[in-house]
Formats: structure tokens, C-alpha cells, sequence
């Protein structure tokens, strides 16, 4: 369940948000979160709301937004969808792919009451 | 009101590893990263490892266990510095456990540390800890379907070992499909067939370590 320590920090980021701006209730908090990152989105909800309780992030919405794996060819610079983790480029089937978006983890934004 | 933020989720563990990462490159030492679930053959493989390169290369391991000292046990047998790092449940290790081992290790004296991370396929990947490169070990009673049941982890290694490969024989585990997941997942992956219990494949593989340990002190030059 290392999605306790994933929570951990992202409550570390939010609490230094809600200091800043003196934030009284957060309503939601917008994830981005890649296709291939080891994140269970019903484990990371959950542990959400453990750390949520009696704190103004206490009720907010998790929006998780997934990122599909992207891979760039090295060969011919085609970009393409991953698709079973079969790195291989469709254009000229290279297999030096670099990945170029899927293993994307943070946090976009919170939706405060004013 | 929408508040823009922005942030990597993962920074504090990524901006510690760094730390460690410059730590090793400073002392020149190779960093392994051993992951498998449990009991594939982790600890046996450091064993047989350790017993082939401790005259040739200064070796020191540190050991994430989820709750005991059994496998450092195991290893302080072969007289060479250990840290055990428990986690207390904890699924993987982070980069802040790690630091802290190097400290207690006195990494400045050693040529190769191998860290063995705790059993599991999954966590340990979210987690950078600053090692040269990431070796996952799979087990033929696991079953050949997983590279792709758990990809992160064999995208990102440096090398795999197939590890009980003398149980072939009473499974339906193919070779041939596996390797063909694993490559297309990470085409320059070094795979490695190994039966830790009795060595075989063992000498292929401490060979590619002195190697990258090898390349690694080019770089530093
Ligand atoms: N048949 C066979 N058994 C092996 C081999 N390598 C290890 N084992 C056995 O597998 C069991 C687990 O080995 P360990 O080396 O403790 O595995 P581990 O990955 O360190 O386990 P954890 O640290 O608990 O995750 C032990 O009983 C070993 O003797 C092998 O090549 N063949
Ligand atoms: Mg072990
Ligand atoms: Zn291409």
C-alpha cells in the first residue's frame, strides 16, 4: 500500500497550499496520474480520504485524471499510443521507444471555497 | 476558486534520491536496486553473489524487510557490512530509508552496494532511490505472464534474472513467451537464467556486475 505514502506527500504540498493562501475549505483536488505509474486509483481514493478527515480537505472530491502512455520512436520521431505496453513504433517498428507521457504523477490544482 | 499547483507528487522522494545518487557517484560505488515479489530468490541470489566477487570488490548490502532481520542474518554470515532497513509493513523503500542506511553503512569504504528492496512487484517502482540500476528477478513458479501484469518494473530494469530455472521442468512456465514480454517492454534488457540454489548462471551474471561496476569507474575518471 504504498499509496498511503503517495498520499502522505501530496498532503504535504496541499497543507503548504492551504497555509499560503489561508484556504477555510477545499472542495476538490485534481490528480494527473500516467497510464504507467504503479498508482490503484480506488486504493489512492481511499487513502485520500483517510488523511482528508478533520482537516479542511475533509468531503473534497479526488479527481483523478489518467494520462495514456505515450511513446516517441527514436528512429523515425513518430509519436504514438501504447497500447499493452507493446513498445514497438507502428510507423517503421522500431523498438527504441522513449516513453514521453504515462508515467506522469502530480498534482494539477485544488478548488477552494472563497 | 481554483488554485493552480502544479507539483510533482513524487519530488521529495525523487530530490532525496539525487542525493543519494550523488553520494555513490562521489565514492565511485555501483548501486543495485534487487526487486522481485517475495521470496523469488533475492536474498539467495546476494548470497551466492557475494560468495563469487567479495575478494574482488569491496560489497555492502542493505536489506528491506517488511518486519525481521533474517536476511541481513543471512548475509552478515558471509562477512560483509549490512544494514537492515525494516519497514514495519511498508511495502517498499523510499530514498529517505535508504539515506539513512548509507550513513550507518559507511558507504565511503565500499565499491558495490546492493540493495535488496522489499518483496513486491508493484510498490517498490513508484520509488527512486538513487541506485545506478533497478534489477527485478522473477521466478518460474510465478508464472510467465508477468512482465505484462506488472510493467513498470520491467520497462525501467537494467537487467532480469529468471531465477529457479531448475524447476522448469515440473511447470508450464515458456521461456520463449516470456522473453519475447520482457524485450518487448525493454528491448536492451540483460536477461539472466539462473538457479540460485545451485549456481548455475550465477558466474554470467557477476561478470555483467563487474562490468557495469567497471563502467561506472570510466565514468567517474
Ligand atoms: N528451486 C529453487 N529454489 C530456490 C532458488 N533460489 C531460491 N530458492 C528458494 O526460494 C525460497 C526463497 O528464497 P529467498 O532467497 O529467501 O527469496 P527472497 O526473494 O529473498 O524472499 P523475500 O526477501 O522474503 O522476498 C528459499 O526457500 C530458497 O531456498 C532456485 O534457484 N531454485
Ligand atoms: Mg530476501
Ligand atoms: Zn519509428
Amino acid at each position: 500500500m504504498h499509496e498511503m505514502a503517495i498520499v502522505d506527500s501530496l498532503f504535504k504540498i496541499i497543507n503548504a497550499k492551504v497555509k499560503e493562501h489561508q484556504i477555510k475549505k477545499v472542495v476538490k483536488v485534481k490528480l494527473k496520474v500516467g497510464e504507467m505509474t504503479a498508482v490503484e486509483p480506488m486504493t489512492l481514493t481511499a487513502c485520500f480520504e483517510v488523511y482528508a478527515q478533520n482537516t479542511v480537505v475533509e468531503g473534497a472530491e479526488l479527481v483523478i485524471e489518467r494520462i495514456p502512455l505515450q511513446g516517441k520512436c527514436r528512429e523515425c520521431a513518430n509519436v504514438f499510443r501504447v497500447y499493452n505496453y507493446n513498445f514497438q513504433c507502428p510507423q517503421c517498428e522500431s523498438r527504441s521507444i522513449e516513453t514521453v507521457a504515462g508515467r506522469e504523477l502530480y498534482i494539477e490544482n485544488l478548488e477552494v471555497e472563497e | 476558486m481554483e488554485i493552480k499547483v502544479l507539483r510533482n507528487i513524487m519530488k521529495r522522494n525523487e530530490d532525496l534520491a539525487t542525493v543519494n545518487r550523488e553520494l555513490f557517484d562521489r565514492y565511485g560505488i555501483l548501486a543495485i536496486n534487487l526487486m522481485s515479489s517475495p521470496g523469488a530468490g533475492k536474498t539467495t541470489i546476494l548470497e551466492r553473489t557475494i560468495a563469487k566477487l567479495k575478494d574482488e570488490l569491496k560489497i555492502g548490502v542493505i536489506e528491506g524487510d517488511l518486519m525481521t532481520t533474517k536476511d541481513a542474518e543471512r548475509i552478515h554470515r558471509y562477512g560483509v557490512p549490512v544494514v537492515q532497513i525494516n519497514t514495519e509493513g511498508g511495502c517498499h523503500l523510499d530514498a529517505n530509508m535508504v539515506n539513512r542506511a548509507m550513513q550507518e553503512l559507511e558507504i565511503e569504504n565500499l565499491e558495490l552496494v546492493i540493495i535488496e528492496n522489499v518483496g513486491n512487484l508493484v510498490c517498490p517502482s513508484a520509488f527512486d532511490l538513487g541506485d545506478d540500476l533497478k534489477v527485478v528477478v522473477i521466478s518460474v513458479p510465478e508464472g510467465d505472464d508477468k512482465p505484462l501484469k506488472y510493467p513498470v518494473m520491467f520497462r525501467e530494469a537494467k537487467a532480469c534474472i529468471l531465477n529457479k530455472i531448475d524447476l522448469l521442468p515440473y511447470s508450464n512456465f515458456n521461456v520463449d513467451n516470456f522473453t519475447e514480454d520482457v524485450l518487448s517492454l525493454n528491448p536492451n534488457i540483460e536477461i539472466f537464467q539462473m538457479s540460485a540454489s545451485s549456481g548455475e548462471g550465477i558466474d554470467e551474471w557477476c561478470l555483467w556486475l563487474k562490468r557495469e561496476w567497471e563502467r561506472k569507474r570510466q565514468r567517474r575518471r
